[in-house]
């Protein structure tokens, strides 16, 4: 399970986020003690760090300067300050990526789930992933059992890797269709439902017969 | 300034110099003065008048033709003080110093006005982070907590976009070059675009088309998001009820720019109130009938565009399509490959 660290001084904001990442299958860990912010972050040992620039004591984008020096752990900035020039000064200092507030949780979730799975594959290496004894190529777009080759489509790709990426928790259909569109694929409703119902015929191919599951009202779920 | 313009100016003066010539003339007729005396002394006469009407001429010439020339070069005239030289002659000094305290005076004035305006944009900067951390809580709380539905979180956007919409105009009207102009992938600003109003979109069943290829524009990213955001905003705002609504995004590219199509089927724009939609205020007979307009939108987009140096136009037909049209520059020198 992924810990993240959340620099956050709007305590009613912290209490929210924490819960969202947490029933996203995450743990957190928020900063309290802003006056020895850099000690703490780096102390913690987390996966990843959301990081606002408004922070008592400092600013965060300094902070991440100093964070930088000492370990180079995924930093995700949220803040409230839309302009061009904060998120130049903020990628420039070593951020991963720059949200702004106030975001959609799917989105949120989506790109934090990006940035783990970019740190923890090789640099220039995509990454390698399995599923039941089938390889996952992504940039194929198939599934491989050694000797037969199964070719998905762009949808499919994205809805099953993000299935698999959160294997064993539940994936809301607002999640799919949040990858999808920041993948430029525009789909609505309707199509959403061909493009999953395509995806498990496709997995039947593979000989995954019900490899996802529906969750009434919740989404769905690959196990 | 010329020579038969100040003539005239002087018509008085040369006048006064005659009448004293005629009253001369009867005076040397009563004393019966010689022919050629009344010749040499009025010889004298004139050329001591004409000549000390050249020296003033020319002495005056300079400093008033550089006034001239001067103010009319300058764009902010108030600055023209600085630009002259301090004449060397009475009159000319009296008036070079009032221009300057003017000068100064307004300059302050100005000075004034443009910290007072950069402090209320800096406020507004400041308001807006500070209202947005209660706006995201909100978001994280609607999406949390499973009694809420889709209705809080959209009118939680909508807020989200009024709020946006003061921190444009505030930056689009002030004088401060607070954007940062680097390549911007235009597809990443589409899909950033249609992420945040994708409720909307697929409440209303629009039908989304981007057709753009992988090309980046030389913009500020944040501005570009919004002005697409905007656009979005209105096509929702006038859709069409006889069709199934589509929004379609698509470029052409030329050697020397990138010309953008924001392309939806709606109701269209009147052929009448079409050269008039970027104009402030501006409502039009489709913001009386069909939406709560405030003729804001466009008028902030076509500022944020001018000020970025894009152009931006519309192509309208009522009733069939609306196409706004963005055209950025591609500055091939700057490149670098």
């Amino acid at each position: 399970m992924s810990k993240i660290y959340i620099v956050e001084d709007d305590a009613a904001l912290c209490r929210e986020l924490s819960e969202l990442l947490q029933d996203a299958g995450y743990q957190t860990q928020s900063l309290t003690d802003f006056a020895n912010a850099r000690e703490n972050i780096v102390a913690s040992g987390a996966d990843l760090i959301l990081l606002d620039i408004n922070i008592p004591h400092g600013n965060g984008e300094l902070l991440l300067k100093q964070i930088r020096r000492e370990c180079d752990t995924p930093v995700i900035m949220v803040t409230s300050r839309t302009s061009e020039a904060d998120e130049v000064l903020s990628m420039s200092y070593g951020a991963d990526d720059y949200i702004t507030k106030p975001y959609h949780p799917a989105i949120l979730l989506l790109r934090i789930s990006a940035v783990l799975k970019r740190s923890k594959g090789q640099p220039g290496q995509p990454v390698k992933s399995t599923y039941r004894g089938l390889t996952i190529s992504l940039a194929k777009g198939s599934l491989s059992d050694g000797t037969q080759e199964f070719i998905f489509t762009k949808n499919e790709m994205i809805i099953f890797s993000l299935l698999l990426d959160n294997r064993g928790r539940i994936v809301t259909r607002d999640q799919i269709m949040t990858a999808l569109w920041d993948n430029n694929e525009f789909v609505n409703d309707n199509a959403l439902t061909v493009n999953i119902s395509r995806l498990r015929a496709k997995l039947a191919e593979c000989g995954l017969e019900n490899a996802i599951e529906t969750r009434k009202k919740q989404g769905y779920i690959l196990l | 300034m010329n020579f038969r313009n100040y003539l005239t100016d002087k018509s008085a003066s040369v006048g006064i110099t005659f009448g004293a010539w005629c009253v001369i003339l009867l005076f040397f007729g009563a004393f019966r003065t010689s022919a050629e005396e009344i010749v040499i002394i009025s010889v004298i006469y004139f050329l001591a008048a004409f000549g000390r009407l050249l020296y003033e001429y020319f002495r005056k010439r300079r400093f008033y033709n550089d006034l001239v020339a001067r103010s009319g070069q300058l764009d902010q005239k108030y600055l023209l003080s600085e630009m002259l030289e301090t004449p060397d002659f009475f009159e000319g000094k009296l008036i070079h110093e009032a221009l300057r305290e003017a000068c100064a005076s307004m300059c302050e004035q100005v000075a004034d006005y443009r910290r007072v305006s950069e402090e209320f944009r800096e406020y507004i900067e400041l308001w807006v982070h500070e209202v947005k951390l209660p706006l995201a809580s909100l978001m994280l709380m609607s999406h949390n907590n499973p009694a809420t539905d889709e209705r809080y979180t959209e009118q939680l956007h909508r807020i989200d976009g009024y709020i946006e919409n003061v921190l444009f105009y505030a930056r689009s009207e002030n004088a401060e070059k607070d954007y940062l102009i680097k390549e911007v992938s235009l597809q990443r600003a589409l899909v950033n675009t249609a992420l945040r109003c994708r409720s909307e979109l697929l409440q209303h069943r629009v039908n989304l088309r981007s057709e753009i290829p992988d090309v980046n524009v030389t913009t500020d990213g944040k501005w570009l998001e919004y002005i697409l955001g905007q656009l979005m905003g209105n096509s929702l705002k006038y859709l069409s009820p006889d069709r199934e609504p589509e929004i379609c995004v698509y470029t052409e590219i030329f050697p020397d720019k990138i010309i953008l199509h924001f392309r939806d089927n709606g109701i269209g724009i009147p052929a009448a109130d079409l050269p008039r939609i970027f104009d402030k205020s501006f409502t039009g007979e489709n913001g009386r009938i069909y939406a709560k307009s405030t003729g804001m939108g466009l008028y902030i987009v076509q500022n944020l565009c001018l000020r970025l140096g894009h152009s931006i136009r519309a192509e309208s037909v009522q009733g069939q399509f609306t196409d706004i049209v963005i055209t950025f520059g591609r500055d091939t020198l700057t490149r670098i490959e």
